[in-house]
């Protein structure tokens, strides 16, 4: 608990030293007529001093380690993100319809499906369902990409 | 339309097209309470697109339906499977599995509808006579009382959220950052936008929502080792509560229905503290209270109905003041707010068919859902079975089209990506994502009524606190801050003492 409490603390801390020296190109004005400045100023400072309290909390606890509340396939994950990543790049490359079926195929192997075929079938239907509802309904203009 | 009675809101919400909506809304809801981890607010972000076709009334009516209507499904899967579909059914898995394994899962499922129906229709009957009168009063509110209330309620919500209000506080500070990225409210300099042609407009309040808390749980999913509960299975002729049943829930429900609305008008998980606190006073004063824990119908009765009345009273601070101070209903603002519709003291001036027709779809909805969840109540527990490897990817693909529909945007889906990420590392370093989404909502709120007060006052920051309301706000405020630590230094002299 306290080192998570404290590479959190750390985190947060870096974030908002980083805001803070960006928000140096904000006008702070006067107090009369307060400039883009005041209010991402106010923040970065009491977000400094938070994440200064929890570190203060988290190096005096002395309470036990407990595992994080998250599951232990990792590796999983990572190829997930991985995935993620990867589809947000095909969207630009093959749009939308391809990049989603390419997704759900994917993503149902990487958690567990064990053949190609029923992932295979959720794919199109969510890519047709997704065309179906979003563009021909709504008129969502779904990015198409820009292979021909 | 403005005399606060049932029937012109009735009307309202009965139209075909707005009735549709309500009926589409609390199914969705429904299987959305059902399923574990896909909560109301991502739910709502992802139909969002959907709800501009519908128009303002049916939009807003349908968004609310998934809201309490995932109510009445998270108590489905607490009482056959064991598995709360939502965090406010947390409670009901306590006597209502242990019901279930007694053979009681037909009876302890009919009392939870029912208990959310009663709970769900009586805090409608408190919205309509409080929202109207909070309203009138929130006339009086200038920019130093706005500042003064959403100060107090996420002072409010960083109590009562989490394990530590600390990191509460800091989450809702990284949300007011997210908040100052792309135009400044009120002089329209660009902000932190790092030249992305995107950021501009700002950061996408659906896809930060989509993103902390859709992709944030399809990433936890995948960490999870896969498992599978069977569903158990309930025959429609089980559904009948014996006599004995229905009269030991009929005091928890109208105490649930009353704490539940109740500590619905607070900041923060309300639904889940309404249903613990409504269990809590269940063991004090219940006549069965020795049985609580062993499978008491009163431990199903009175959370549910806790749970459904505090989504009721979520609705007045929204509908009345314009702040949303749960995740579901900043979506729901956000909604109206595509919708070129201002929630707060206006609405039911400017825009009262929508006012009322949201009222209104509160009852048709509620009678809808108690209708739905007795006979298909063996259907939604097995939607609860599909398996992440199936459900998971489907999920990943609505929140990207609900994160590129809102602008139009391919920026929005990297956000939303992004979002996932920060989100799952929150989970990790045990962060709640809730005070970050009202953080980016209330952000501007909180920046636009800050310069303009101290723009009133010339720059005087007493003006922040010259109005006899806004001085007893923040006064407020300060007690909510120190009341924990006072509490923990009057603990600590109590032990020093003995």
């Amino acid at each position: 608990m306290a080192r998570r409490d404290l590479a959190g603390a750390t985190a947060l801390a870096v974030l908002a030293i980083v805001y803070l020296v960006a928000n140096r190109r904000y006008a702070l004005d006067t107090l009369a007529a307060p400039g883009p400045g005041v209010f991402p100023l106010a923040v970065g400072v009491a977000l400094l001093g938070l994440v200064v309290c929890q570190a203060v909390g988290a190096i005096r606890s002395r309470g036990p380690v407990e595992p994080a509340a998250y599951g232990d396939k990792h590796g999983r994950v990572l190829v997930l993100v991985a995935l993620l990543i990867g589809y947000g790049v095909a969207l630009h490359v093959v749009g939308f319809q391809v990049a989603s079926f390419a997704l759900v195929l994917l993503a149902s192997r990487v958690l567990g499906a064990r053949d190609w075929l029923r992932p295979g079938v959720l794919a199109a239907g969510v890519a047709l369902a997704v065309h179906v509802i979003f563009v021909l309904w709504l008129g969502v203009p779904l990015p198409r990409g820009v292979l021909p | 339309m403005t005399d606060g009675s049932v029937l012109p809101a009735l009307a309202a919400a009965l139209q075909p097209g707005t009735a549709l909506a309500c009926f589409v809304g609390v199914l969705l809801g429904t299987i959305v309470g059902v399923l574990p981890g896909l909560g109301p607010a991502a739910a709502m972000a992802l139909v969002l697109p959907l709800t501009l076709k519908l128009g303002p009334a049916a939009g807003l009516v349908m968004l609310a339906g998934i809201y309490y209507g995932s109510m009445y499904g998270g108590s489905t899967t607490s009482i056959l499977v064991n598995v709360p579909g939502e965090a406010a059914s947390v409670v009901t898995t306590i006597d209502g599995y242990r019901l279930a394994r007694r053979g009681r899962a037909g009876a302890a499922l009919a009392v939870a509808a029912i208990a959310s129906f009663v709970a769900g229709t009586a805090s409608v009957v408190a919205l309509q006579l409080f929202a109207p009168l909070v309203a009138r009063a929130a006339l009086a509110f200038g920019p130093a009382e706005y500042f003064a209330f959403t100060l107090l309620g996420l002072v409010v919500l960083a109590n009562l959220t989490g394990r530590s209000r600390v990191k509460a506080l800091a989450m809702v500070a990284l949300g007011f950052m997210l908040s100052t990225v792309g135009m400044d409210p009120l002089g329209g300099a660009v902000r932190f936008t790092l030249d992305v042609g995107g950021a501009q407009g700002g950061l996408s309040f659906i896809a930060v929502t989509t993103g902390v808390f859709g992709v944030a749980e399809v990433l936890a999913a995948a960490a999870a080792p896969s498992s599978a509960t069977p569903a158990a299975r309930v025959a429609f002729r089980d559904l009948y509560p014996s006599r004995e049943e229905l009269r030991r829930s009929v005091a928890p429900i109208l105490r649930g229905s009353g704490l539940g609305f109740l500590v619905g008008l607070m900041p923060g998980p309300a639904a889940t503290i309404a249903s613990f606190v409504s269990y809590g006073v269940e063991r004090r004063v219940s006549k069965h209270r020795s049985e609580l824990g062993t499978g008491a119908i009163e431990g199903v009765a009175g959370p549910e109905a806790a749970n459904n009345a505090a989504a009721g009273g979520g609705m007045v601070p929204l509908l009345s003041l314009g702040l949303p101070f749960t995740p579901a209903t900043a979506v729901l603002m956000s909604g109206m707010l595509l919708q070129g519709i201002t929630p707060g003291p206006f609405l039911l001036r400017d825009h009262p068919n929508v006012f009322w027709s949201v009222i209104g779809s509160f009852y048709v909805g509620n009678a809808m859902l108690l209708v739905l969840n007795l006979p298909l109540v063996g259907l939604f527990a097995r939607v609860a079975t599909i398996p992440a490897r199936y459900l998971m990817p489907v999920v990943l693909v609505l929140c990207a089209v609900g994160a590129f529909a809102d602008n139009n945007n391919l920026f929005d889906v990297w956000v939303m990506i992004g979002a996932g990420l920060l989100g799952s590392a929150m989970r990790l370093l045990d962060y709640d994502p809730a005070p970050l989404v009202l953080g980016l909502v209330l952000g501007p709120v909180m920046e636009r009524s800050l310069v303009q007060a101290l723009t009133i006052s010339r720059g005087e920051v007493s003006g922040l606190w010259d109005s006899a309301l806004s001085a007893s706000l923040l006064v407020a405020a300060a007690a909510a801050a120190s009341a924990p630590l006072l509490a923990a230094a009057w603990r600590g002299l109590r032990r020093g003492v003995r």
